[in-house]
């Protein structure tokens, strides 16, 4: 099983160039049953990494691009009268599929964003009568632009912390760029990917994640950098409780992907970033890539117990 | 306190709240204009603070610095003692205010704060001030706190909260230094008070002068009966003995004195605690007669007075036994009957005839004496606090004119009389009585009590108390002036004695303060060296207080460590963190020591990056210490015994300065 993993994660190297620690860190998002927000510029690839995590997972995936006019409708699906059997036939919409990718989930109204993010935390969509259990694995990446544009509704700091974590992908480094220019398109080489795993393999994964060892020093540690975000006097806002469970279940699926049986502080730090950096806001200022920093100064100030 | 605040401005809000709070204490005791620039200084700095603009220059600072100097010396005429200082640092705080950038000086504005706070507590401590200071120390540590570390504390009352836990964590520490940190004899509190307006009685009494005997409920002694309690008729208490006459005033006598005969005791002894407030003089008051000075800070005098080196100027304690009654063997001297009798010349000349005519019909003194007080309960006289003037020769404008007065004009017209039929007498001013306080259990004597009587020589008795007063007004001996006169009692106090549950308040906030005063505020060295003895040392000295203050300050460290031996424990590293430790210094002789908030593996890394010769064995240090810090439990056993190799390594673990073979 760890061995088809380091495969996955060795096959995805060869599509994203240059981003090993991004990688790894949307694998772990999808190990520990999150979901992964992605903010960056467009067409650093994005889509592409959604579309091979999916391609090389095994899973099923929808595409749904948001606009201001989309409906929670047009993502969650509608009920539509049969003439024949004379009753309502609930048609369901992309959500029902088991990586959906949500492109520029900023863009869309409010409304629609919330029909999306209920459902990611709730795993389910209720229609009038009928609830409906959305596929398992079911794992939302969604894209946003950082930059403030016109017709954008940001995500209010409840629904981020709904996504476990954040990544910014980030321009490729020279070398990369020119491998990127001289073997052209790379998302017209996914089509002819072999998956390496399948959906029971990535929900026997997602359980082997929750059973990685996790110490009483390690909560100690853990619990000792949640704290400090709650008392820094920069930060407005600390973690919440539930931030600090997907920061475990984050640290444990880094374990696992970096072949380990236990969490270890080095686990912790290497997701802290992308867990905490989109839930911490200075008091002070506005700038949203604050996060990140504000995140590496706290694990560079909270000690790890010898 | 809203987000938006520069952080600067946290600390210096509390640094305005301490040091306004401090100015508070003083406010009322402080020149109006101090004040007001303290208000000034502060409104002039939150503004500055606000609008980020620029303190003013030092030259200004300076010359403010010295206008306010001058003003606080031409107010007060010196820089130094209480008042003055207390001033003087109120305007130089508040002009410090205007120069405070970095944290520093927010401590330096705590440390006035906290020195204005001991300042209030040298001028006043009474018990209603005890809440004002607990809140002004409290808020000078949340301030301490907030400046110290601004970033944990938030709002308002995480700070108040955190200086009250730390204070209540103090409290023991601060009774067991009250009770055994060695005092100097003497109050504690003691110093030079500069208002020496109190009230009291004076060093000679002129009753015609006098036209309205002040009222007032002011204490003037609280005293509380060890044993026996003497009857109201006895309960004289002796204060300035007035010898001297020229006619209008009685003085205290300066310079004579005259040795008096012996005397010998009769009737019970009453033993009782005085607790005399301050009055500025330097007598004390004691029962008549008192056998011995209570301590060696006062003498007794020849007219069984008790004369202390000192001004009262503070609350003084002392226990002192008394007995009622003296006989005597021997006569007068020549010299003190002489200075008893003495009259002035011309003066009162229709009281020196009427005394002639009734000492000759009196077969001997005592019964002139007895006559001269029927005189005064037959004639009409009456007693009134607010008598009519009294022209020259007023003893005799007293006598057979105006015949209304009160306690001085009796006793200075029955010692007239006496001394004018040849009976050795003189005026003692004192008080008289005392109010009972059944919560405190003591009297309760106010400068209401004052009163005034006359002591006659009779052989064979000695001096021998006459109360001319209590022949006119009996009453004036067993209840108080205001039973008596109730129009002459202010407002409040007739309130006080005629509704029995505010009377009730007044008595037990009386008690209550007494209480107070006694037990915490005078408690000097010998209440030190009281509690000494009852803890069962024999003989009470320096060394105990000092062996007990050790012995509790290890107690109190030891319940401290106690409450926080978790924190402690978490502190202390176990065994495989010392290890840990101990690579970290090991591998920081290479430079590559760990930083705290490095993560293991991490740490290994780094080493390997750089010391490719290192890299091995601290990768494999470095595995072996996760796995035993994080990895799932083992057997105890296995992982006591895993533990002890991967110590083993540590303590056997050589590196070098620098990669072998000297590459450079």
């Amino acid at each position: 099983m760890s061995e088809r993993l380091q495969q996955a994660i060795a096959t995805l190297e060869t599509i994203i160039l240059g981003k090993p620690a991004q990688l790894r860190l949307a694998v772990a998002c999808l190990l520990a049953r999150g979901h992964l927000l992605i903010e960056d510029v467009p067409g650093v690839g994005k889509t592409t990494l959604a579309h091979a995590l999916a391609q090389v997972f095994g899973l099923a995936w929808q595409r749904v691009q948001f606009t201001s006019d989309l409906l929670p409708a047009d993502i969650i699906g509608v009920s539509v009268f049969d003439r024949n059997t004379q009753q309502f036939h609930f048609r369901k919409g992309p959500l029902f599929t088991q990586l959906l990718l949500a492109d520029e989930v900023n863009r869309a109204s409010p409304k629609a964003q919330s029909a999306l993010l209920e459902a990611m935390e709730e795993r389910q969509v209720s229609t009038d009568v009928t609830t409906y259990r959305l596929p398992d694995p079911f794992f939302v990446v969604a894209t946003q632009n950082p930059r403030e544009q016109a017709g954008t509704f940001a995500l209010p700091e409840s629904q981020l912390d709904r996504f476990l974590m954040r990544i910014q992908l980030g321009y490729p480094d020279a070398w990369h760029e020119r491998a990127l220019l001289r073997e052209g398109e790379r998302r017209e080489l996914l089509p002819q990917l072999p998956p390496v795993l399948d959906a029971e393999h990535v929900l026997a994964l997602q359980a082997a994640v929750r059973a990685i060892h996790v110490s009483d020093a390690l909560l100690d540690y853990l619990q000792a950098l949640i704290a400090h975000t709650r008392t820094h006097a920069d930060i407005r806002i600390g973690l919440s409780p539930r931030a600090g469970q997907g920061l475990l279940r984050a640290a444990q699926a880094w374990a696992a992907i970096s072949g380990r049986h236990a969490v270890l502080p080095d686990d912790v730090q290497a997701v802290f970033g992308a867990v905490a950096g989109h839930r911490l806001e200075r008091r002070d200022a506005v700038d949203s890539a604050d996060g990140q920093r504000l995140a590496e100064l706290v694990a560079q100030a909270v000690p790890v117990p010898a | 306190m809203s987000p938006a605040w520069p952080a600067r401005l946290r600390p210096l809000a509390w640094t305005f709240a301490a040091f306004a709070g401090a100015v508070l204490l003083h406010v009322d005791r402080l020149p109006a204009w101090i004040s007001l620039f303290a208000l000034g200084a502060i409104a002039l700095r939150l503004r500055l603070a606000l609008r980020g603009a620029r303190m003013p220059n030092v030259w200004l600072r300076a010359a403010v610095a010295l206008l306010l100097t001058v003003g606080v010396f031409a107010g007060f005429r010196t820089l130094n003692g209480l008042a003055a200082g207390t001033a003087l640092l109120v305007a130089m705080g508040s002009l410090k205010l205007l120069e405070t950038r970095a944290r520093r000086d927010d401590y330096v504005m705590l440390g006035v704060a906290f020195f204005l706070l001991l300042a209030a507590c040298l001028d006043r401590q009474g018990l209603t001030r005890v809440p004002l200071y607990l809140a002004q120390l409290t808020v000078n540590c949340a301030a301490l706190a907030v400046i110290a570390a601004p970033g944990p504390l938030a709002g308002v009352m995480a700070p108040l909260r955190l200086a009250g836990r730390a204070l209540l964590f103090a409290l023991p520490l601060a009774v067991l230094l009250f009770l055994f940190f060695p005092r100097l004899p003497g109050a504690f509190w003691a110093l030079p008070n500069a208002s020496g307006a109190v009230t009291g009685l004076s060093e000679e009494m002129s009753p015609g002068q006098i036209d309205a005997l002040t009222d007032s409920d002011t204490p003037a002694f609280r005293v509380e009966f060890d044993g026996a309690i003497p009857p109201p008729n006895e309960r004289y208490w002796r204060g300035p003995v007035l010898s001297e006459f020229d006619g209008t005033t009685w003085r205290r006598e300066r310079g004579h004195y005259y040795p008096e005969p012996a005397v010998g005791f009769d009737g019970p002894t009453y033993t009782y605690r005085v607790t005399l407030e301050p009055h500025g003089h330097n007598w004390w008051f004691a029962l008549e007669s008192v056998l011995a000075a209570p301590n060696r800070r006062v003498l007794l005098t020849m007219d069984r007075r008790l004369v202390a080196m000192e001004p009262v100027n503070e609350v003084v304690a002392y226990t002192a036994s008394s007995r009622p009654r003296t006989h005597t063997g021997e006569p007068l001297s020549v010299l003190g009957r002489r200075y008893a009798l003495a009259l002035p010349a011309g003066q009162n000349p229709r009281t020196l005839a009427l005394a002639a005519r009734m000492r000759a019909a009196a077969p001997d003194a005592a019964a002139y004496a007895r006559a001269a007080l029927e005189l005064f309960a037959r004639e009409g006289f009456e007693y009134t606090l607010t008598p009519p003037k009294l022209a020259a020769n007023a003893v005799d404008d007293f006598l057979f004119n105006t015949r209304r007065g009160f306690c001085g004009h009796y006793a200075s017209a029955y010692a007239t009389l006496m001394r004018a039929g040849g009976v050795p007498a003189r005026v003692v001013t004192g008080y008289l009585g005392g109010e009972w306080n059944p919560i405190g259990r003591y009297f309760l004597v106010k400068q209401s009590d004052a009163h005034a009587w006359v002591e006659i020589w009779l052989d064979g008795q000695g001096w021998t108390r006459i109360d001319p007063t209590g022949v006119v007004a009996p009453e004036r001996l067993q209840r108080g002036l205001y039973d008596l006169m109730p129009g002459a009692a202010s407002f409040a106090t007739r309130m006080a004695r005629e509704t029995a549950w505010v009377g009730d308040l007044v008595q037990a906030w009386d008690a209550i303060n007494t209480a107070w005063r006694q037990r915490v505020i005078e408690f000097g060295q010998a209440s030190q060296f009281a509690l000494l003895e009852r803890l069962g040392f024999e003989s009470p000295a320096w060394e105990q207080l000092g062996l007990l203050l050790g012995a509790s300050l290890v107690g109190w460290l030891a319940w401290m460590g106690w409450r926080s031996r978790r924190w402690l424990r978490g502190a202390r590293p176990d065994a495989l963190a010392r290890a840990w430790l101990t690579l970290g210094g090991k591998y920081a002789r290479a430079g590559l020591a760990r930083r705290p908030a490095e993560a293991p593996l991490a740490y290994a890394g780094r080493i390997a990056a750089a010391r490719p010769d290192l890299a091995g064995g601290a990768l494999a240090l470095a595995r072996e210490y996760v796995g035993l810090r994080y990895g799932p439990a083992s057997d105890p056993r296995e992982h006591e015994l895993a533990a002890r190799r991967f110590i083993r390594r540590v303590r056997g673990l050589r590196v070098s300065a620098s990669p072998p073979g000297g590459s450079r």
